[in-house]
């Protein structure tokens, strides 16, 4: 089903119940009616004593980090025209822990977060809560919010767990997305041939440009399995590389030819680009782009030397020491020094095709890579 | 490799070991050796040991269940040894594999710092078409974490692994490959 998001005037009953919930809410008692109209909707969801992941259920946690984009609400009594079967074809009420992706009126270029596959899951963080949602729609979207660039609407179920005020399905804010790491013994122990979709950026026109996380759409490739260094700096990601190693390469990217300054960018968010970077916050920055590392992480390049996996990777070498790190990406060397080779005395951020000596670095890759 | 076969050609010729008469069979398995090695910088190795298995199974398809479901049950203090004892009772591949991963585990911290689980269970196996010795596995699995958060939330999810067998003796089937997909 595709929706047209928000476009529909809600039904008399519709503003009548959403009233009620108003009041009652502000009465202190709008947790209470809220899950009352949760059982009513979902009358057809999990049953008591249902397994963990039952359909139906929905596990808040704590507040995740993520990005902070625009979100919007559908759905429920003020919002019938959206209906309860998703674009999937799944029962929304069956299945309340549901996102639709925005940015167009078919799946191909509803893409508003990368294109996510069917049933990709999402932590939403709104306040103090988050729950995980699964992708199983799609909408068209609208304008930014809050400056913020739209790419995910909630189910309103979805979203009255996580305690968004149901404003007849009208509601809309800012919340925060990221991807879960990838579960099932296989990806947990580094050892699946396909990784989960990465979450892309969402469009950056309409959203804040310095919390732009880079996008695979936009990372030159290059065939076989070594990234190439092109005229301009930047790095073509080798096609046969996983998602990952193409993700680092585009946030490689992002900061090529930033000036080198000791200490620069440390203590922002590494889903922000800095104005200068030194050795350690630019290889985290770089891992973040594969989600590698939290948004948070801060650390001098002593602390990389307990990051991931001992030894040498097949994708990405990182080599740390507490005076400098440095890594190779899909064959390329990612450094803040020594450009043109050992002791020519460049500074210039970004990718090397020369190797330089790693004697006296402690050799860690990311596992599975 | 060049000075291995270096080595080899001049024992081969200073050594006085190519006779002018008879033993022409050894001489021409001696010189394609040498040929293969020359143009390839790889010198033949001989054949791999027999690999001993601790255990084994009646069928492929109960091999196959023994090993997938020991390798999805799992919990951050006992994946290391439980992946031991999967390497011991495969080959090839999957024994390597395994081999890897216990001593991988035995030092990830983030895995044992977040108490990270697994469990689940095999919902179906079945031969791939074509082939006599591959299967596709199909797995529902959860992922757990005691001390983070980052899991939770999420539901049970279908994996997908290609299993390949091998019949070391009738009645005694092991894993020899495995390659999770998913």
């Amino acid at each position: 089903m595709l929706r047209k998001d928000r476009l529909g005037v809600p039904g008399r009953g519709a503003i009548a119940t959403a009233g009620v919930v108003a009041a009652t809410a502000s009465a202190g008692l709008g947790a209470a009616i809220l899950a009352l109209l949760i059982t009513a909707f979902g009358a057809r969801g999990g049953c008591s004593g249902a397994p963990v992941g039952a359909p139906g259920s929905i596990a808040l946690g704590a507040p995740g980090t993520g990005q902070l984009v625009g979100a919007t609400e559908y759905g429920g009594p003020g919002d019938p025209s959206s209906g309860t079967t998703g674009a999937s074809g799944a029962d929304l009420l069956e299945h309340p822990d549901s996102y639709a992706e925005l940015g167009g009126y078919t799946f191909q270029t509803a893409t508003a977060m990368g294109g996510l596959p069917y049933m990709t899951p999402l932590r939403v963080t709104w306040g103090d809560r988050s729950a995980i949602a699964y992708k199983r729609d799609f909408g068209f979207g609208g304008g930014p919010i809050a400056g913020l660039p739209r790419v995910i609407d909630l189910w309103w179920q979805f979203a009255v767990a996580l305690g968004v005020p149901y404003d007849s399905g009208l509601w809309s804010g800012a919340v925060r997305i990221e991807r879960p790491p990838d579960a099932g013994a296989g990806n947990v122990l580094g050892q699946a041939s396909v990784t989960g979709g990465m979450l892309s950026a969402p469009a950056s026109s309409a959203g804040d440009p310095g919390a732009c996380a880079p996008a695979l759409a936009g990372v030159p490739l290059t065939p076989g399995q070594r990234a190439r260094v092109l005229p301009d700096g930047r790095a073509a990601a080798p096609q046969d590389a996983p998602p990952a190693v193409r993700q680092i390469i585009a946030a490689g990217n992002q900061i090529v030819g930033k000036p080198y300054l000791y200490g620069g960018a440390h203590g922002l968010p590494l889903s922000q680009v800095a104005a200068a970077y030194d050795c350690s916050s630019s290889v985290e920055h770089l891992l973040y782009g594969a989600r590698l590392l939290p948004v948070s992480y801060d650390a001098p390049s002593g602390e990389l030397e307990s990051f991931g996996v001992p030894g040498l990777g097949r994708w990405i070498t990182i080599y740390a020491n507490p005076d400098h790190v440095f890594m190779y990406v899909a064959g390329l060397r990612w450094d803040t020094h020594d450009a043109a080779g050992a002791g020519d005395g460049s500074t210039g951020i970004g990718w090397h095709p020369l190797v330089r000596s790693s004697a006296g670095f402690v050799p860690r890759h990311p596992s599975g890579l | 490799m060049r000075v291995l076969v270096a080595g080899i050609a001049c024992s081969l010729v200073l050594g006085g070991c190519l006779p002018l008469t008879g033993a022409r069979p050894a001489t021409n398995a001696q010189s394609s050796k040498l040929a293969q090695a020359q143009a390839t910088h790889e010198y033949p190795s001989p054949p791999p040991a027999r690999q001993n298995v601790a255990a084994a199974s009646a069928t492929a398809p109960q091999a196959i269940r023994a090993f997938a479901t020991a390798y999805i049950n799992w919990t951050a203090g006992t994946v290391a040894a439980d992946s031991r004892t999967l390497a011991s009772e495969s080959i090839g591949q999957a024994r390597s594999m395994m081999t890897l991963a216990a001593a991988q585990t035995a030092q990830d911290y983030e895995l044992q710092r977040g108490g990270i689980a697994n469990r689940g269970t095999v919902e179906a196996t079945a031969p791939l078409r074509g082939s006599r010795d591959r299967y596709v596995v199909i797995t529902r699995e959860l992922t757990t974490a005691t001390n983070t958060s980052a899991y939770q939330g999420l539901r049970p999810g279908w994996h997908l692994a290609i299993a390949t067998v091998t019949q070391l003796s009738p009645g005694r089937w092991v894993v020899s490959a495995w390659q999770p997909e998913s």
